[in-house]
């Protein structure tokens, strides 16, 4: 038999309960149902809202995907409000990763690309949900230095909490290893790990 | 922190009143136009009035015929 499944991947709460709930609602006692989420709040949230229910929920993790699966042996009554067991605590820091692999930002005019990126950068604090980690490569090397117009910005970033890591190869070939001003040297493997490991990846 | 937001006619008179500021080593920052100000997605020039002189901005500005408001936030 097929299990019934439910593809919440890239939904954010309280849209991965709601439709567990609904997929639930159309299965019969004792079959199972499967739900895809690639975040860790809805995880837990979805992973509550069953349990108190009193279902077990059997979880897998492949990359950046959980596999949640229910046995239903328990009901939800019609009434129970599936975004009531909403909660957002990581709302502050986000599963995402910010790669700047230059000192400006998008093609074009070369001074147009300098001044946005300034601003791209300057707003990343202003934000409720933060980067987990931003990330220079390449020429973006140079807005993580001593003299970079952004330089207040990124230490207010770090000290919220946001990893920054600058690419130590890069920082070498340019030779300014001795004038960053925020954040660590990193290789190529943490680089990638970080990249590989989020939920999304933003290349400004 | 108490800021001054700049906000100028263009993106062109935001990037030479960059070129001012910078010449004159008056420290500044370039933000996206806050919402509240101006529904335009422009840049504007943010000055931290707690270690910058705003007067000392709008007249070196003023010198070199840059016209732009002037709002405060925190």
């Amino acid at each position: 038999m097929i299990m019934k499944t439910v593809d919440a991947k890239g939904k954010l709460c309280p849209v991965p309960l709601i439709m567990t709930k609904k997929a639930m609602s159309e299965i019969k006692e004792n079959e199972s149902l499967k739900i895809l989420i690639d975040n860790d709040t809805s995880v837990k949230n979805v992973t509550r809202f069953l349990e108190e229910h009193g279902m077990k929920v059997h979880i897998e993790k492949t990359g950046n995907v959980y596999t949640l699966v229910v046995n239903k042996t328990g009901n939800i009554p019609e009434s129970t409000k599936a975004e009531d067991y909403c909660s957002v605590e990581d709302v502050t820091i986000t599963n995402y990763v910010v790669a700047i692999q230059r000192n400006r930002l998008g093609d074009g005019a070369e001074e147009l690309g300098t001044i946005l990126i300034k601003a791209f950068i300057n707003t990343l604090p202003e934000t409720t949900a933060t980067p987990k980690t931003i990330i220079f490569l390449n020429s973006g090397i140079f807005l993580a230095l001593k003299d970079s117009p952004v330089l207040d910005s990124l230490i207010k970033l770090e000290q919220s909490g946001v990893e920054i890591l600058t690419c130590g190869t890069c920082l070498d070939y340019y030779k300014k290893k001795e004038e960053l001003g925020v954040g660590n040297i990193s290789n190529m493997y943490d680089i990638l790990e970080r990249l590989s490991q989020a939920g999304n990846v933003i290349y400004p | 922190m108490k800021y001054s937001i700049l906000i100028f006619e263009s993106i062109h008179k935001v990037m030479k009143a960059e070129k001012i500021l910078a010449a004159n080593n008056i420290k500044y920052d370039i933000i996206p136009t806050p919402k509240e100000f101006s529904a335009d997605c422009g840049m504007s020039v943010r000055i931290d009035t707690s270690v910058v002189n705003i007067e000392l901005v709008k007249t070196v500005l003023l010198k070199n015929e840059l016209n732009f408001q002037v709002h405060e936030k925190k």
